[in-house]
């Protein structure tokens, strides 16, 4: 689309004086910076040796999150595959197993796949849940051996909770995990 | 003349090479702490102590990487472009003094009293005399140089055109336009030198510069002062019309619009790969080592550094010093160019085609004048220096008066009404 | 002429006997509503579908202005209807001189809207909000209508009911009990439409369930179609449960081929899957509803067992061939086959064929010889018609509302009027079961086998050339020499002619398996003709050169299309 007229704006270059037009003085100043900066401290952080705390908000690997009961949180509402703007979530759903239907739990996901290398890592997925189930952590350095390798499925996604909570890095961030809004019961309370 | 040796010649041509191949793989390493120190990093810092093997590992990875001579080159030109690219770079060094010269004598006239005996043993001096360079006493050295310089651009065409690739030409065609520009000043800039020594010899320029000159000069010679008569001192104005002008031959930064990556991928040498790339990368560090010894020859006393060469009466130690010297100066003015590399953005097409047509030259020609009524009137070359900074000046206040860049004057910028201009078609409209 | 106006348009009703939701649906207004449906007896459970209604106050007393439930209020000369979109309705009309006496308080149409809301929040007291796992979100009218006409907050403080779900209701269907709205949809439906009876209301006020007799599931054959009524997620197909959520489907309009009643259904795909077959409302083919059989039989499109590519068999066993050098050498062997013995050879065109297909395959065989014979494949009859409602001993009863035919093809009569046109009659499959041919041609695409293996002769002797093009295995593919894939009905674009002649075209649902080749682009290969099929065009040839099929030229089948459109 062309650039309408009526949105470019005009303008006049900087009129310069003598000291500017003879750019050695510019030119000196400029240098000034640049050697300024040469001697100043320096932000290298050596990355093997010495790792990165991650805010909280980094968007790395995915996990799935479980419940009180060990269980996985998620729902398979498939939120997160519709949300997902690379279609890296794949979701086959089932009835969840009869003991888990006491709790109220109807629906589960048999598999959850998600392809590491497809996401694009935007986060849209743990906005998505309803039942927060889905998070990214903190975890930035994943490497793998084969495209095979980069493809999680359900229980790796759930040693990644697993791992990034023993470990303290991505405690579990909501108490959420129902469904439910917060316009009904409290949260924390048990499903009557 | 110097006797000429096969062998001691062949083995100062490996060692020069050698020299300088060394240097240039540290000017890469040195590039590369440089820039990150200015960008508040470290830089390479995990091959070799400090990094210090780094330019190694980067050797040897060009040798190991995969040769790839994509299917749509044309294969000849392809293949010829790095070696004369990298064969006119290593020639031009043949001329260029990097340590300590004695210049051939001048000629003694018949009417002197034993002006044959004289001459004999000047000659038998300078047989004798060891000069740190290649063809030493080589009367149009200079000139040979921006010959050979001329020549390198081939090497830049011959890439840009065979690699058959929108990229590669355009940078190449940048490429030409801007070194071809860029000669005028380059050349023109230092004719004022020539004519002050009387000579294109290095040698003898150098020699002017540590003494020889100032005797002859009216107020000079009176002054003193021994080695210090540089010409930077006399031809500031074309020191810098040089500096810019070299850079812009070597293409580096702000001149690099052929290879401007963030345009051009990577210019002439985008279809390059392996040691091929590495031979067209060096090329521009062999230009950047030459292009320094130039300017320290020419303008800032060669080997000399206030007297300083000269504390050692003992002639090893002296030629060691002076090798020191020059080298440091070089490696000097090479830091200096990494320095202005990050300091000033590069030129826009038409900025740079400006400087060089509308500001260099006439300022350069302007020099020339002034060297030639300097000469020709016998005046002290002092004046020189003032007609330098008036001429400096005098073009940053033609460039104020027109209220613009002048190397971009100010157009008529005109607020357009909305919509399509008067009289404009577009085509589909 | 009697006349309605709503939201100030006026609207002619003529003779119609309509109520406030119907004659607003003429004037081009939606009235949202659970409980009525157009099929079913009125109850006005849900009080969704709240109107105000009055009279012009022209002297003739028609109305009394309050608020009313649209589906239970009929219309009649003069009677105004303010929905609770008045103040959306169109400006431009001239503002009728309506005063029902309480516009002070309120503007018009804020009381049926008001209504409405607080309709909608009873409504979700006890409903879940488990919108996520429920099946029906994306295609559920709480939803919408909670969205268009509802309240964002529930002032719910107290613990919703949750009565536990009730999967024991049905072999086929789950009811959720906590999301049902207590609308008895399903209820009516089993008591007006199937006569079964199954479902009623157990309970009272708060605790009201819907349920089924105690030893009597919910098992008829038209039972799939209370989850279709179902306005919520309280009941879901078991065959559908959590398989996909339905904003990810592609719906298409489709035509039945289970049987030759030709019911309009829309066929849900994602991914040329299909996952799903709905009602689609057509009266002239068969009303609001479909079988269960139609409902549920589209399991053999995604079957593993189907013919997939072209094999040849060879050795004794059938391998792959590609359809480059499979095409010119079946045309060279029947071209070889015709020249030795034309009568011998005999080309089988199934009743699950369109016309179109029948017709180009028809005519490439009779371009090869006027002898070669046209044969009607076997066509599939099994018990008979089974008609609905039925009283409590399980009998069918007078009016019937809708049929189950026992012809289980849906394009009989659709084969049979190009055979009549191409070779003048009907050849029925078992007058050549008992010859031996030297070569035949059999165009299948039977989505039960079980129905072809029962009608052909068990001493039937397949010809040394037999061309069999099926989707499953059957007796006709494993004694073929080549096994061509067919496509099934959601596969291809064509036309059914129902029991009734009445003709339908449909459109495709979901892409063949990528090696498979429709029937009628197999014809156009054959024919030599070059390039892709273009659906329309055959239509239009096949409209040209057979009377039967003359209304289907561009300008009677747009007017079809309008008339399908307007069923919908």
């Amino acid at each position: 689309m062309p650039i309408a007229e009526s949105e470019v704006a005009w303008v006049e270059e900087t009129k310069l004086g003598l000291w500017e037009q003879l750019y050695i003085p510019a030119l000196i100043d400029g240098l000034k910076t640049t050697l300024g900066h040469m001697i100043s401290r320096k932000v290298t952080e050596q990355y093997p040796e010495q790792e990165p705390t991650m805010p909280l908000n980094y968007r790395g690997v995915h996990r799935l999150n479980r419940d009180a009961a060990g269980r996985v949180k998620c729902v398979a509402c498939y939120m997160c595959a519709t949300a997902c703007p690379a279609h890296c979530i794949d979701i086959v759903a089932a009835p969840a197993p009869a003991e888990w239907q006491k709790d109220g739990r109807e629906k589960y996901p048999e598999t959850f796949v998600i392809d590491e290398l497809r996401c694009i890592y935007c986060g849209m997925c743990e906005e998505a849940c309803p039942v927060d189930a889905i998070e990214l952590t903190t975890l930035y350095d994943l490497t793998g051996f084969s495209r095979e390798q980069m493809v999680f499925d359900k229980e790796k996604l759930l040693s990644v909770f697993d791992t990034t909570t023993k470990a303290g890095t991505d405690p579990v961030r909501t108490q959420a995990g129902r469904l439910s809004v917060a316009s009904e019961a409290p949260p924390g309370e048990p499903r009557p | 003349m110097p006797t000429f040796d096969l062998t001691i010649t062949a083995i100062v041509i490996v060692g020069l090479i050698g020299g300088i191949l060394g240097v240039c793989g540290y000017l890469t390493l040195g590039e590369r702490k440089i820039s990150a120190w200015m960008q508040d990093r470290i830089g390479p810092n995990r091959v070799g102590p400090g990094g210090l093997l780094q330019p190694l590992a980067d050797g040897g990875k060009f040798f190991l990487k995969e040769e790839v001579i994509p299917d749509h080159v044309d294969k000849v030109f392809y293949l010829l472009a790095p070696a004369v690219a990298v064969g006119t770079a290593l020639l031009a060094l043949a001329v260029v003094p990097f340590g300590a010269t004695t210049p051939p004598p001048d000629p003694v006239a018949m009417a002197t009293p034993n002006a044959m005996a004289t001459f004999e043993a000047q000659q038998k001096a300078y047989g004798e005399s060891f000069n740190f360079v290649l063809a030493p006493g080589l009367d149009i050295g200079v000139l040979y140089l921006f010959a050979l310089g001329s020549l390198a651009v081939y090497g830049v065409i011959l890439a840009g055109w065979s690699a058959n690739n929108k990229y590669s030409l355009l940078g190449s065609l940048r490429s030409s336009a801007q070194i071809v520009s860029y000669e005028i000043p380059l050349g023109m800039s230092v004719l004022g030198v020539f004519i002050i020594v009387g000579s294109l010899n290095p040698e003898k320029i150098i020699a002017w510069q540590a003494g020889a000159g100032a005797a002859s000069d009216p107020v000079l010679s009176h002054i003193g002062l021994g080695s210090a008569w540089w010409f930077v001192l006399f031809q500031p104005l074309a020191l810098l019309l040089f500096l810019a002008s070299t850079y812009a031959e070597d293409s580096r930064l702000p001149f690099d619009l052929p290879e401007a990556e963030q345009e051009l991928v990577g210019g002439y040498h985008t279809e390059y790969s392996s040691l091929k790339l590495g031979l067209m990368l060096l090329t521009e560090y062999i230009h950047l080592v030459a292009s320094s010894f130039m300017v320290a020859v020419l303008f800032l006393g060669g080997w000399s550094l206030f007297g300083l060469e000269s504390v050692s009466s003992d002639p090893i130690v002296a030629a060691v010093l002076k090798l020191l010297i020059l080298c440091g100066k070089m490696v000097g003015l090479c830091v200096f160019a990494q320095l202005v590399r990050w300091t000033i953005p590069r030129f826009r097409f038409d900025q740079l085609m400006n400087l060089a047509w509308k500001v260099m030259i006439p300022l350069a020609l302007l020099n020339l004048v002034a060297v030639i009524f300097v000469k020709q009137f016998g005046w002290s070359l002092l004046v020189l220096s003032g007609v330098n900074v008036l001429l400096f000046v005098g073009a940053g206040m033609l460039g104020a008066r027109t209220r613009g860049t002048v190397t971009n004057p100010k157009r008529a910028v005109k607020k357009m009404p909305p919509g399509l201009p008067a009289g404009v078609t577009y085509a589909g409209r | 002429m009697p006349t309605v106006y709503v939201n100030d348009k006026p609207v002619e009703i003529g003779t119609k006997r309509l109520n406030c939701v119907q004659a607003a649906e003429i004037a081009g207004v939606f009235v949202p509503h659970y409980c009525w449906h157009e099929a079913l007896s009125v109850v006005a459970s849900c009080r969704m579908c709240l109107v105000e209604v009055g009279d012009l106050k022209d002297g003739k007393v028609t109305m009394q202005p309050k608020v009313l439930p649209g589906c239970q209020t009929p219309v009649k000369d003069g009677t105004v209807i303010v929905t609770g979109e008045y103040d959306k309705r169109d400006k431009a009309l001239p503002t009728l001189p309506y005063d029902p006496g309480y516009t002070k308080t309120a503007p018009l149409g804020d009381r049926a809207k008001k209504s409405q809301a607080d309709t909608l929040e009873g409504l979700l007291i006890n409903h879940p909000l488990d919108c996520p796992v429920c099946d029906k979100a994306g295609e559920c009218k709480l939803q919408d209508f909670s969205y268009k006409y509802g309240r964002s907050e529930s002032r719910m403080v107290d613990v919703k009911n949750t009565p536990p779900n009730k999967p024991q209701l049905s072999s086929k269907i789950t009811l959720f009990t906590d999301r049902c709205i207590m609308c008895t949809r399903c209820v009516r439906f089993t008591r007006e439409i199937s006569g079964t009876a199954e479902l009623y209301v157990a309970g009272r006020g708060h605790h009201e369930e819907i349920d089924v007799f105690p030893g009597r599931p919910l098992e008829n054959k038209l039972a799939g179609n209370v989850v279709d009524l179902c306005p919520v997620g309280a009941l879901g197909s078991k065959d559908f449960l959590y398989k996909q959520r339905v904003w990810y489907l592609k719906t298409v309009d489709g035509v039945c081929n289970r049987c030759s009643t030709g019911c309009n259904t829309y066929t849900d795909t994602n991914k040329d899957i299909v996952y799903r077959i709905r009602a689609r409302l057509n009266p002239q083919a068969q009303g609001h509803f479909i079988c269960d059989e139609g409902r549920y039989g589209y399991h053999h499109a995604n079957s593993g067992e189907r013919f997939v590519r072209p094999v040849m068999k060879a050795d004794g066993r059938f391998k792959p061939v590609a359809w480059s050098a499979l095409l010119p050498q079946l045309k060279q062997e029947f071209a070889d086959a015709v020249k030795a013995n034309a009568k011998g050879v005999a080309a089988v065109l199934s009743p699950f064929l369109t016309a179109e297909e029948a017709f180009l395959l028809g005519s490439y065989f009779k371009s090869l010889s006027k002898d070669v014979r046209l044969v009607l494949g076997p066509v599939p009859v099994i018990g008979e018609d089974d008609t609905y409602p039925k009283n409590a001993k399980g009998e069918p009863v007078e009016p019937v509302k809708f049929t189950i035919r026992a012809e289980k093809a849906p394009n009989r009569i659709g084969v049979e009027a190009v055979l009549k046109q191409l070779q003048g009659d009907v050849i029925p499959f078992t007058s050549i079961a008992k010859e031996s041919l030297s070569a035949m041609w059999f165009a299948g695409g039977y989505p039960d086998p079980s129905h072809l293996d029962a009608l052909v002769p068990t001493d039937w002797k397949a010809p040394a050339l037999l061309v069999a093009q099926d989707l499953l295995p059957t007796v006709m593919t494993a004694s073929a020499k080549y096994i061509l894939p067919a496509t099934t009905g959601f596969e291809k674009d064509g036309t059914f002619v129902n029991h009734a002649n009445y003709v339908q075209t449909f459109g495709r649902a979901a892409r063949p398996p990528p090696e498979a080749r429709t029937a009628l682009q197999l014809a156009f290969d054959l024919l030599g003709r070059k390039g892709l099929v273009q659906p329309d065009a055959m239509r239009k040839e096949l409209a040209r050169a057979v009377p039967f099929f003359g209304a289907l030229a561009p300008e009677t089948r747009i007017a079809l299309e309008v008339a399908g459109e307007r069923g919908a």
